[in-house]
């Protein structure tokens, strides 16, 4: 039996740390691979942590609810039929086992040179000195690891990196009383690790393995690094399937199934985020008249009034995206509203024929067109400032995100490639996103790359707001909900259809003419909905 | 607040802009802090501007006027003439180049650049009060900040730096003129670095010195090179005496000594150079209002992340207690204290730092000498090489000092080196490298060093301590 330490991974780009949300197992319980064991949820999403082992539950190290660094050992198990000497934890993989081998050819070549490795600790303790590089004393220190008390077994019994590194997993324990003082360190690997280990715990390097090597020097034919470059994988971080010279090498079949299990792997991240997401009563439809219940978490279970709510996951996400919006662009909101009652004849005679195609129309479809249609006219309003190089980037894409609130709280779907769309499509597309997006099953991918912003605020009630740019997006427009009002019509006053409509604009790239001249063009559009059949 | 003051944010604050400042500064803003940096005085600090590299142009360019008119032995006959004007605005051109190197670094580094005093209000801000009648001042507002105000030269009673015939190292480096007559107070590293250039310019230099030797802190048979050549050179030593006061005598001045035991000796020359230490800048940040405190020498204690007995603000370079007042610990201390502000897990923790006295010959040391070794509790193994046995050494015409490195018998463990000699202060870094990794005797003796080259001698020693010396009998 052995005792294997499972590590928090990083489960996404940038991501330092993550809330334990749910333990799903507790110490004795058994286990197998990729059963769920726990659920984290990072400022990208919610994820499912799948045990990299059959074995037992032995201890749990965080608490629900407890902010859990990337890297940070979170459980350990007990596996069966595992050389208790070893010190690779399973969730090292490949890095930490051509370390152990590094570590133990410097151990040999140190006995070949007939050196005493074991004085070496008296002389330590003899001088307080430690004789080990700069290098290695700060991954000491990143690593939270007392040097001095790591025996080393580099020449003369020179502490060397695999020493600490063993002596950092040897030593997880200790490793939770921060000793330094110091700020933590969270190593970004940039990758994704959620979801399948592969056969690591034999002690072979896994191939199927979705984990990073992230080794110095590979060795590989050059056809096998074409592949690589191919696949989009970095090398380094394929696992090895054999070793030359001392060296890992790697085989293009190992380049190919790290690739695929990489594919799988975000798939796999895409799938986690499905979890917890009760979207309720809340319909597909982005309809101006639905209303959305942002925030509206179940009052039953929700937090009571008085409470203390942190302040976390798609919460802060939300909060960091706006704060960043708000303290950068300039704002400058344009209101004006719409007489939209051709449109919504329109609509309703469309309606029947869209649902025999298994769609349901609403308004949405319309505004994105005639959105589309304006900014063809205004390519200021589908821009963005690239501040670093002083240019406005004129983008020649238009992907309109579509505001919606889910349980969880707003997220911007994106609709691709708007422009190439009919109305049908349009609304098949947008709908489909939206209801991920309430399910929280959406990938970051489909709502990245918008260029302009659409969002609902009609719905619950109001007339006007400000919206806030989706950053780095230059406009976003805001609808009201399409009310009946009194209007003059041919010098009498009648009862129409009037939509309101609030668009901010980055006034650093945009003025308040331009804003107008372009809410001008969207209302000519909305008002006069034959004008979209040209489009 | 004063009405009318401009109140502005930063994450980092660096007050000083020397080789512990701008370095912390500039690596503060590549790790995408928000960085400003005060300085009241001039970009680079003394070291560029009052210290290393105006002196180390003079001792150069002295070096040279000395040695043309001096090489008779090997077939030039020449008699130099010293024009010191010139001289000075080379200087002038190559610190000038050095500052403004400084200020675009940082600037381009995207460092936020201010000019003027810092003192605390509190610690969470400063006022900065710009140089200058009506020039008005601000106030930041900081997260973190970084006190690097340096040092300056130590003054004693009787000799006031204002008074027009007596000098600080920083006047002596900005003189127009050599003067015919000097005498120096002081007889440690700045009190020889620039007696030995002055005495090369021709100068007829007396050195008076309280202790019995010259450069205190180094072992005997490493000073005793120096000032062998010093002497050489016609430099005249007291030891024993300490400058108690100054009188002018017509265009001269008369510097009255005293020894211990109370007798008194009075020496005339054109001007007095005080050079018997520097002190730490504390006094002008108004410290005490962050909380703040200094030792009874006016030094914060800081502990190996730089961070001052208050958590967010760190100390580096000259201000720094216990730590030696070197541009180069500076500037590492800065990266620390920036790194560490950062959130980075920087610690200063080197294990030993290279010295370097511009003498002639140089002095390099890094690390343990032999008694410190056996201090710390290791065997030491020492092994020395002459420059008298260098190749190369000979075809420079200087065979003065030796190599030594210090090791420990049972590991081999490089422990530190003493270097006098040519080049001593360029030598000395390849031991400080095999000191701070590790490195064993072996290791350096194993490694292939250049023919015709100083640095054999550096492998020489490390052979020599292993008893496996070629061109040395093994000790």
């Amino acid at each position: 039996m052995a005792i294997k330490e499972f590590k928090l991974p990083d489960v996404g780009e940038g991501v330092a740390e993550g809330e334990l949300v749910t333990w799903h197992v507790a110490p004795g319980d058994t286990v197998e691979e990729d059963q769920v064991v726990a659920e984290v949820e990072t400022d990208k999403a919610l994820v499912d942590v799948p045990s990299p082992y059959n074995g037992t539950v032995s201890e749990l190290r965080a608490e629900e609810g407890e902010m859990v660094p990337v890297g940070d050992v979170i459980i350990t198990f007990e596996v069966e039929g595992e050389d208790g000497d070893e010190a690779a934890s399973g969730e090292q993989e490949a890095e930490s086992e051509s370390e152990v081998e590094s570590a133990a050819g410097d151990a040999q070549s140190a006995d070949e040179d007939a050196e005493e490795t074991t004085d070496t600790a008296e002389t330590e303790t003899q001088s307080g000195r430690v004789f080990a590089s700069p290098s290695v004393r700060r991954l000491a220190r990143e690593l939270d690891v007392d040097i001095a008390s790591v025996s080393g077994s580099g020449p003369s019994g020179r502490v060397t990196e695999s020493d600490v590194r063993a002596a950092a997993d040897s030593g997880a324990d200790e490793s939770d009383d921060s000793k330094s003082g110091g700020p933590r360190s969270v190593s970004f690997s940039g990758k994704s690790a959620v979801s399948k280990r592969g056969d690591a715990e034999n002690g072979e390097v896994a191939s199927g393995s979705t984990e990073a090597a992230g080794r110095e020097k590979t060795l590989a034919a050059p056809a096998t690094r074409r592949i690589a470059d191919e696949e989009g994988v970095n090398i380094d971080d394929v696992p090895a399937s054999e070793e030359r010279d001392g060296e890992a090498f790697v085989s293009p079949e190992a380049v190919r199934e790290y690739a695929q299990a990489q594919r799988e792997a975000q798939a796999a991240d895409a799938k986690a985020l499905s979890e917890e997401a009760e979207a309720g009563e809340a319909t597909a439809e982005a309809e101006a008249e639905t209303g959305a219940t942002a925030g509206g978490a179940d009052s039953e279970s929700g937090p009571a009034a008085g409470e203390r709510v942190p302040y976390r996951g798609v919460r802060r996400a939300i909060g960091d995206q706006m704060e960043r919006s708000k303290y950068t662009a300039p704002h400058v909101t344009h209101h004006d509203d719409v007489d939209v009652t051709e449109l919504v004849e329109l609509r309703e005679d469309l309606k029947p024929l869209a649902a025999e195609q298994g769609v349901s129309l609403t308004y949405m479809p319309f505004v994105m067109k005639a959105v589309v249609a304006a900014l063809k006219e205004f390519p200021y309003v589908n821009a963005q400032l690239d501040e670093e190089n002083e240019e406005i980037v004129l983008r020649d894409e238009y992907n309109l995100g579509v505001a919606t609130a889910t349980d969880a709280g707003l997220m911007v779907p994106v609709v691709h490639g708007a422009d190439g769309k009919g109305l049908s499509d349009l609304a098949r597309d947008m709908s489909e996103k939206v209801e991920k997006a309430r399910e929280r099953k959406i990938s970051r991918e489909e709502m990245q790359g918008g260029t302009f912003t659409i969002t609902n605020i009609g719905g619950i009630g109001g007339e006007y707001a400000t919206p806030i740019i989706n950053y780095p997006e230059v406009a976003i427009l805001a609808l009201g909900a399409i009310k009946e009002k009194p209007r003059v019509v041919d010098g009498d006053v009648v009862p129409r259809k009037v939509l309101t409509l609030s668009l901010s604009v980055d006034h650093r790239v945009v003025d308040g003419a331009v804003a107008a001249q372009f809410t001008n063009k969207v209302k000519e559009y909305l008002a006069n909905p034959k004008l979209l059949m040209l489009e | 607040m004063v009405v009318g003051d401009i109140s502005t944010g930063t994450e980092v604050l660096v007050i000083g802009a020397g080789p512990g400042g701008y370095v912390a500064a500039i690596r503060a803003a590549q790790r995408g802090l928000d960085t400003t940096l005060v300085e009241r005085d001039a970009y680079g600090g003394t070291c560029l501007n009052h210290g290393c590299i105006p002196s180390k142009a003079y001792i150069t360019a002295s070096s040279l006027a000395h040695e043309a008119g001096s090489a008779e032995e090997m077939g030039i006959h020449a008699d130099p003439a010293v024009d010191m004007s010139q001289m000075r605005s080379w200087k002038d051109d190559v610190v000038g180049r050095l500052t403004g190197g400084v200020e675009k670094l940082c600037k381009a580094n995207g460092v936020n650049l201010i000019e003027g005093t810092a003192r605390f209000k509190d610690d969470s801000s400063v006022r900065i009060e710009h140089g200058g009648e009506g020039q008005g001042s601000e106030t930041v507002e900081f997260e973190r900040c970084i006190v690097a105000t340096g040092s300056r030269p130590v003054q004693i009673p009787g000799f006031e730096f204002a008074d027009d015939p007596v000098w600080s190292s920083r006047d002596a480096l900005a003189a127009e003129s050599v003067p015919d007559e000097l005498l120096v107070v002081g007889a440690g590293y700045i009190g020889m670095e620039l007696s030995t250039a002055f005495a090369k310019l021709g100068a007829d230099v007396t050195v008076v010195e309280m202790l019995e030797d010259v450069l205190p802190g180094y072992e005997d048979d490493v000073s005793n090179v120096v000032r062998k050549r010093a002497e050489e050179l016609g430099i005249e030593f007291h030891f024993g005496e300490g400058a108690s006061g100054w009188s002018p005598d017509g265009d001269d001045v008369v510097v009255e000594t005293e020894t211990e035991d109370g007798e008194t000796s009075s020496y005339r020359a054109d001007k007095v150079l005080v050079a018997v230490g520097r002190s730490p800048v504390t006094d002008t940040v108004d410290a005490e209002n962050a909380g703040l405190e200094t030792d009874e020498k006016g030094f914060f204690e800081t502990d190996d992340r730089m961070r001052t007995s208050v958590d967010h603000i760190y100390a580096v370079g000259d201000v720094v207690a216990d730590s030696p007042m070197l541009a180069h610990v500076g500037s590492k201390e800065g990266i620390v204290a920036a790194e560490h502000a950062a959130g980075e897990p920087a610690a200063y923790d080197a294990q030993a730092v290279p010295a370097a006295v511009f003498t002639d010959p140089e002095i390099g040391t890094v690390g343990m000498t032999e008694s410190e070794a056996e201090e710390a509790g290791f065997t030491p193994a020492v092994g020395q090489m002459p420059f008298n046995a260098s190749g190369r050494a000979m075809t420079t015409g200087h065979t003065e000092g030796f190599v030594r490195v210090v090791a420990d018998e049972d590991s081999g463990f490089v422990l530190g080196g003493q270097i006098v000699g040519p080049e001593a202060s360029e030598l000395v870094a390849e031991l400080a490298l095999a000191v701070e990794m590790g490195a064993t005797l072996e290791d350096v003796a194993g490694t292939v060093h250049t023919h015709p080259t100083l640095a054999e001698a550096v492998m020489e020693a490390a052979e020599n301590a292993r008893g496996e010396a070629i061109h040395t009998l093994n000790r």
